[in-house]
């Protein structure tokens, strides 16, 4: 079942096209989101959020239009946008209190839990915080109200590789948990270790969406690694 | 709505617009232009914006389980707040004026403005331009309000010099009125700036989120 969807997704700006983004997120699949830098991949979250007006095209969430549900639509979804620092002179501990006030399920349990886990002290401000240590304050606010989806805008960036790993791994627990994950990335070894689906854009446009061995299968020639399909492909498509 | 308002008071506002609405206090000076302690007030409601804006503020607010339009209820219910806490300090300052000061001689030998209900009436209106003037334009991009704030200085010293210097144009002295003198033409002044603060807030609104669902962030 298909619990996100996106119909010909259309936005121009003047030095880039994002041309009809169509995709779906599979309902308990995590969905690795990978294109180079400036391929789309942020303009496509960013529509999904609502947070840009597209020119076209469609989104909905758990069968309703992002449009006039936004707000039942959101209660329902985590996000996190890397390493954009939201009141960088409020701790941790006040910012999670007023925006638990948003969401009548907000989980005080899980938000322990993962605070512990992130090694994040609710005292620290996101001003005294690392840009690693800044993605994970933002996945702790998404994680706490008991998202079914989670879209995630490069999680893993900044990330060490202990934390990379881990934050990996949880994506699998709350996938078996039934939770829908989409997240972007660049790297390919994240998309290796933990997504059962791929989107790949280039240019504005997606050029495959798919099951990993899909992809490997329909896309690889043999012996090549993920991450030599991508540069191939991408290689193909700049000549 | 208490959500979004506690959230403006204790993420985004600045310490300063609260501080600033001890401008207030000016309607007690004597000989002083007593309005500009309104100019004050929404000078405070200023920083917050720029606090605001240096916190990411509007996008955080964007990603909340609310309508976009929300996101402008936030910053008008903040700024709402704070002007009508500042226009109660000023009431009951006038009040004061009205009546135990009502004799003083500092006050009566003002050639500027009296603390009277048109005084109140004028501050209304002056909230009122902030508004729409201010925060609406704040509202076209969501982050540059320069050209807003210096719009709303012009407009807001050009009403005050207005307010402060009618009572001398002849026919006009009774908008100077001391103590309870000329009561109803006082009320209804203030009546008259409420109405205004009401429809000017209104229209600052309405604008504010046609503006903001066009842009992107």
């Amino acid at each position: 079942m298909n619990i996100v969807e996106l119909r010909g997704v259309c936005k121009s700006y003047p030095a880039f096209r994002l041309r009809e983004v169509s995709f779906a997120l599979e309902s308990g699949k995590i969905t690795g989101f990978i294109g180079r830098n400036g391929a789309g991949k942020t303009t496509t979250i960013k529509s999904m959020l609502n947070l840009i007006h597209t020119d076209g095209g469609e989104i909905r969430y758990f069968g309703l239009p992002l449009q006039g549900h936004e707000a039942e639509i959101k209660q329902r979804v985590g996000y996190s946008t890397g390493t954009v620092s939201w009141y960088p002179r409020k701790t941790i501990r006040q910012i999670a209190a007023i925006t638990a006030a948003f969401y009548p399920d907000w989980d005080e349990e899980a938000f322990r839990k993962y605070l512990s886990l992130f090694g994040l002290d609710e005292s620290k401000k996101p001003i005294e915080l690392s840009e690693g240590m800044k993605v994970k304050f933002n996945l702790l606010l998404a994680l706490s109200h008991r998202a079914e989806v989670l879209i995630l805008d490069e999680p893993t960036s900044g990330l060490d590789p202990f934390s990379r790993d881990e934050l990996l791994e949880l994506f699998q627990t709350l996938k078996e948990h039934g939770v829908t994950i989409l997240f972007s990335t660049h790297i390919t070894s994240d998309l290796e270790r933990c997504a059962d689906n791929i989107v790949y854009i280039s240019k504005g446009e997606i050029r495959a969406n798919c099951s990993r061995a899909d992809f490997m299968q329909n896309y690889g020639k043999e012996g090549e690694t993920l991450e030599e399909i991508f540069l191939r492909l991408e290689r193909e498509a700049r000549a | 709505m208490r959500a979004l308002l506690n959230k403006e008071m204790r993420l985004a506002a600045s310490i300063l617009s609260y501080l600033f609405l001890g401008f207030a206090l000016m309607a007690l000076i004597p000989g002083y232009p007593i309005l500009c302690g309104v100019f004050f007030i929404t000078l405070g409601l200023f920083q917050s914006f720029q606090n605001a804006r240096e916190a990411n503020d509007i996008v955080y607010s964007a990603l909340l389980p609310i309508a976009k339009r929300d996101v402008v209820k936030g910053k008008f219910l903040f700024c709402m707040f704070i002007e009508l806490t500042g226009f109660f300090v000023m009431a009951v300052l006038t009040l004061l004026r009205m009546t135990v000061l009502s004799g003083n001689a500092v006050y009566r030998e003002n050639a500027l403005m009296n603390a009277n209900p048109f005084f109140l009436g004028a501050a209304l209106l002056l909230f009122g331009m902030f508004n729409l003037i201010f925060v609406a334009g704040f509202f076209r991009t969501a982050y540059k309000f320069a050209r807003p704030f210096v719009s709303y200085i012009v407009v807001c010293f050009v009403l005050i010099g207005l307010a402060e210097a009618l009572h001398h144009v002849p026919g006009l002295e009774a908008l100077n009125a001391f103590g309870f003198e000329h009561a109803a033409l006082q009320l209804s002044l203030l009546a008259g700036g409420a109405a205004a603060y009401v429809l000017l807030t209104w229209l600052g609104y309405r604008l504010a989120c046609a503006r903001f669902d066009k842009i992107d962030l």
